[in-house]
């Protein structure tokens, strides 16, 4: 093999965005190393540039006439740009809202925002990647980054407690995954590339063998776990209660897209053979999530724990566009993971905001705001609403989007009751609109009463500022001028090779079957 | 141009919710809100001028390509079911910001509230694509919750989150009848025209009528679903009340007949019978349970139930002559319905009370409230169908229209047309008449400003009662052309019989 071959394989320039933020994150390390804790005044906005100069670069990407490199292990196809674009964007707001919030618990920013573009990586290479081991790598990178931003105020019991809770269930989830992984690597006679694992199968013609099932199940723990689809979500409301919001900002929308992108990839390529047994499983997690996550929600009192069981609950609505296995239902996931980020990612701004300036997320806590802090209370409404899916939000066309893509796949009883939880879901969200709206000015609570003065030229507050008022203005037009976002949601399926290919033999089966079904 | 309608009361609620204090005064949003309202009137009045009540189809179109991955067009156009409804919007809107109190809390989110509701049912009745509609008709679901529970009475929490369920149940249903139709027509977009359901088996067409009919049903709402109508009308304040009966309850039937008839025709002459029957009960419930009742806004409210009913018995009915009374009901209902909050509103401000039991005597000319007491009784009379004001008019028109096809449920509606006199008149008897509780009775003065949306009110319910034409000439050509599409159903069970 010469040289020029192996560039041509190699084809490194794919992970270019990951390159850049590889480069960040050393130089974020190193300067932090030289400069100490003064650099903690501009480390945040480097981070910011380099992560902006990494979805630059992912933009110039699109459509890149030869997506394969690595020797086969590293796609950089549209869908694994749009998931790597979304994890990047997550972690950029979440260092707009972290720059205050980790500074004022006196801990090192540059510590975290390390540990937080190193999670990044993990998700941007997991988006892409198409090896087993790499898939793997790229996974414990994402999740052992997060057991750290998880504990990472050390000095707070909470927080420690929902590390180790973390770790434990996510290091086991890990080894179940790895164990599912390494059947495939048995039954397929020694392939790690998922498209060889596929022929590899099938040509050992063992159908679909008892094996196949269980690693596909055990393949499936480890991303339920990931997505937190019940019932592999009870990490999920204690993790999302004790680690710092911003942590949690990125978890519900960062990890979360890599988990999808590598449910999207795994499933898909590798499970042709069982399409419909993981499509049944898919369906039960989706009901179970919604039920759970939206009913559960109804009973809690504290901020982030309700957002933690709606993040189950809107799982749960993404898997509906992932069971319908078209090109639609695809690129309704796509969509709404992309306005999930900016309603998300609004909503957990606000909360930090508010525990900022007065210590606490009760939601009982935040009653009468509307007259303390009018652009806080707007912006919290908006992201709830939001998700809740109220038109014209952005929420609302995402959700659409999902019941119709659904819908055409014939998923009548599961977009019914996604319609249904929808349904329940206003209410929970409507409560924290009530607190904060509808309150009298005699039914303040003590903390609203002593809210201090709203400044926002205190240090690391002007980019809480900035991220806040970006993705509430997301939040709010992405659904009206949602053009440009369907068509890039739309492009991303429908330019990537690997998904084309799956959509294509799913509808030839449904159109068999259908024919056999009239000549019966 | 049918846009202004929807983009000015929106655009300006917007600007009014974000208008920094120092440029416009609290004290001044109910003025600057009253000329917006009044000049999405007169736009309103300007397009009735204009409106050709020959042509049966869609006038006044307006197209833009919105998303077309969902099948969403911007699509608007006003026909003969939709003119006078938004043009009872627009009025009751201006009268709901006239009527409202000078002192409200908030103001600055109140009136926005109020011409973003507004926006938001003048997009649905113009709207020409399902999902459009769903879009407008779910947005008014917000605002409507925080009017009643910010604005309202002792029991506005519980009212309010009940209105909201209800309503966002009935989106439910909505959503999925239309997601259905669409798919199983297999059109690609959610546009009126692109909808035909010829070729969905008529089974299907059943189930999705009957989702469309819960749907809409607990908006206007039909007797098993109207548990949230008592507490949300009366909790709510009066402008507030004005709004969610005269125009929202609308937006229901208007769907029903819109969506249920137009969409589906076939299985509309399926379950026509036992909706007529529905609308009988209903309109029996409503009034013998208005009876019931001690409280004066309770009973209006209670009414309101009683009215729909006639228009269900209308819609059910599908001759021409009763489409056109049920367009007509529609819009009077609306008028009275107005004018009855808005003077029990301000017997409430006035007087302090409600109850029937309390009150007395308001006709007394010096210390009572004569003139409120006046047009209570011409408006108890509008409402209980006496001749001479609109109500009446419609009355007649859908029982008339009702009988050839179903006459037992027709005598139902007329009988509780009778008793909504009788409650009326306990009402009237109860408040107006009399004589004054010495002790208490030191009313403040009725201003003229309060009395002037009444008065406009009472002139329009007039007006239209001794010249009807104005009332019904609109609908006339688009509801006979929806009643052509209508199997004749009537004819071959007669057929059937002549044979046996």
């Amino acid at each position: 093999m010469d040289f020029a071959n192996l560039t041509s394989q190699l084809n490194a320039g794919t992970i270019l965005p990951e390159g850049i933020v590889i480069v960040t994150l050393l130089g974020v390390l190193i300067v932090d190393l030289i400069l100490g804790r003064t650099s903690s005044r501009w480390i945040g906005y480097l981070a910011i540039a380099g992560l902006v100069a990494a979805i630059g670069a992912l933009y110039l990407q699109w459509d890149a006439t030869n997506p394969i490199s690595f020797t086969g292990s590293f796609i950089g196809d549209d869908l694994s740009i749009v998931f790597r674009g979304i994890i990047a964007l997550s972690a950029a707001v979440t260092i707009l809202m972290s720059i205050r919030y980790i500074e004022q618990s006196g801990t090192a920013l540059a510590e975290f925002i390390a540990i937080l573009l190193s999670a990044t990586l993990g998700g941007m290479f997991l988006s892409g990647a198409s090896e087993l081991v790499m898939i793997f790598i790229s996974l414990e990178t994402l999740s052992i980054s997060s057991y750290l931003l998880t504990g990472y105020t050390k000095r707070d019991p909470r927080s420690n407690e929902a590390a180790l809770k973390y770790l434990l269930i996510g290091a086991s989830s890990t080894a179940i995954f790895l164990y599912g992984v390494s059947l495939l690597y048995g039954l397929s006679g020694g392939q790690t590339e998922l498209d060889a694992i596929a022929n590899g199968i099938a040509a050992a013609n063992v159908g679909q063998s008892l094996g196949l099932v269980i690693a596909l199940i055990f393949v499936i723990a480890g991303i339920g776990f990931k997505i937190s689809a019940a019932p592999f979500h009870q990490w999920t409301p204690d993790v999302y209660e004790g680690a710092p919001t911003p942590v949690i900002a990125f978890l519900s929308v960062g990890s979360k897209a890599a988990g999808f992108a590598l449910a999207i990839r795994l499933l898909t390529t590798v499970f042709p053979l069982v399409a419909d047994e993981w499509r049944f499983i898919f369906t039960a997690l989706a009901v179970l999530s919604m039920v759970l996550g939206n009913v559960v929600a109804l009973a809690q009192t504290s901020m982030k724990r309700m957002l933690a069981y709606s993040s189950i609950a809107q799982a749960g609505f993404v898997m509906i566009g992932m069971i319908a296995g078209t090109e639609a239902g695809y690129a309704s996931m796509v969509f709404y993971l992309m306005v999930y980020l900016f309603m998300n990612l609004c909503g957990f701004t606000c909360i930090i905001l508010f525990s900022l300036r007065t210590g606490t997320d009760q939601i009982a806590e935040y009653s009468g705001l509307y007259q303390k802090d009018p652009l806080l209370t707007l912006a919290l409404s908006i992201s709830l609403l939001s998700l809740g899916g109220i038109p014209p939000l952005a929420g609302f066309f995402g959700k659409i989007y999902l019941f119709w893509a659904g819908w055409q796949a014939g998923l009548y009883w599961l977009v019914l009751l996604g319609l249904v939880t929808s349904v329940v879901s206003i209410y929970y969200y409507i409560r924290v609109v009530k607190m904060m709206v509808v309150k009298e000015p005699q039914e303040m609570s003590e903390v609203v009463k002593n809210y201090p003065e709203i400044r926002w030229n205190l240090p690391g507050f002007r980019p809480l500022q900035v991220g806040l008022i970006v993705t509430l203005i997301a939040t709010t037009i992405a659904g009206i001028l949602s053009n440009p976002l369907f068509t890039l949601a739309n492009n991303s399926i429908s330019n990537t090779a690997m998904l084309q290919a799956t959509i294509l033999e799913r509808t030839q089966v449904s159109a068999i079957s259908t024919q056999e079904l009239e000549e019966l | 141009m049918l846009s202004f309608l929807i983009w000015i009361p929106i655009l300006s609620a917007v600007i009014i919710g974000f208008l920094p204090g120092k440029l416009v005064p609290a004290s001044r949003i109910r003025l600057v809100s009253l000329i917006v309202a009044g000049i999405v009137l007169c736009w309103n009045l300007f397009i009735l001028l204009k409106f050709d009540i020959s042509t049966p189809g869609m006038q006044f179109e307006e197209y833009l390509p919105w998303n077309e991955t969902l099948g969403l067009t911007y699509q608007l156009g006003v026909d003969g079911l939709s003119i006078l409804m938004l043009l009872l919007n627009s009025l009751l809107t201006w009268i709901a910001i006239y009527s409202s109190d000078k002192e409200t809390e908030r103001p600055r989110l109140f009136y926005a509230l109020i011409l973003f509701i507004s926006g938001g049912v003048a997009g649905a009745f113009l709207a020409e694509n399902l999902l459009l509609f769903f879009l407008f008709y779910e947005l008014e679901l917000i605002p409507f919750y925080l009017l009643i529970s910010i604005w309202g009475g002792e029991k506005r929490a519980y009212a309010g989150i009940k209105f909201l369920i209800y309503t966002a149940v009935s989106g439910a249903f909505i959503l999925a009848t239309f997601l259905g139709t669409i798919f199983l027509t297999g059109a690609n977009s959610f546009a009126f025209d692109a909808v035909s359901t010829q070729n969905i088996s008529a089974g299907l067409q059943l189930v999705l009528l009957i989702g469309i009919i819960i749907g809409f049903g607990i908006k206007i709402p039909l007797v098993p679903f109207h548990t949230w109508l008592p507490d949300a009308y009366v909790e709510a304040s009066a402008p507030i009340a004005i709004l969610l009966g005269g125009v929202l309850a609308k937006l229901g039937t208007y769907g029903l007949l819109r969506f249920g008839m137009g969409m589906f025709p076939d299985a509309w002459t399926v379950v026509a019978p036992t909706l007529a029957i529905w609308g009988a009960i209903s309109a029996i419930y409503g009034a013998v349970i208005a009876i019931a009742q001690t409280d004066i806004k309770r009973m209006v409210a209670y009414s309101s139930i009683g009215h729909m009913g006639y228009v269900l018995l209308a819609s059910a009915s599908s001759t021409p002559l009763a489409l056109v009374g049920a367009v007509a009901q529609m819009f009077s209902h609306g008028l009275i319905l107005a004018i009855l909050f808005h003077l029990v509103g301000v017997i409430e401000a006035k007087v302090g009370t409600r109850e029937l039991d309390k009150l007395n005597g308001l006709m007394s000319p010096i210390r009572g409230l004569p003139f409120i007491s006046a047009l209570l009784v011409l408006s108890g009379m509008a409402s209980a169908g006496i001749p001479g004001l609109t109500g009446f008019v419609a009355e007649f028109i859908v029982f008339q229209g009702s009988f050839s096809a179903f006459p037992l449920p027709t005598l139902l509606c007329v009988a509780s047309s009778g008793l909504t006199a009788v409650y009326f008149v306990i009402l009237l008897n109860r408040t107006c008449f009399g004589k004054l509780d010495n002790n208490l009775a030191y009313y403040p003065k009725v201003m003229w400003a309060e009395k002037i949306p009444a008065i406009v009110l009472a002139v329009l319910i007039i007006f239209l009662g001794v010249q009807p034409t104005w009332l019904v000439r609109w609908s006339e050509t688009t509801t006979t052309a929806m009643v052509a599409t209508i199997p004749p159903m009537e004819k071959t069970v007669v057929a059937q019989v002549v044979v046996k």
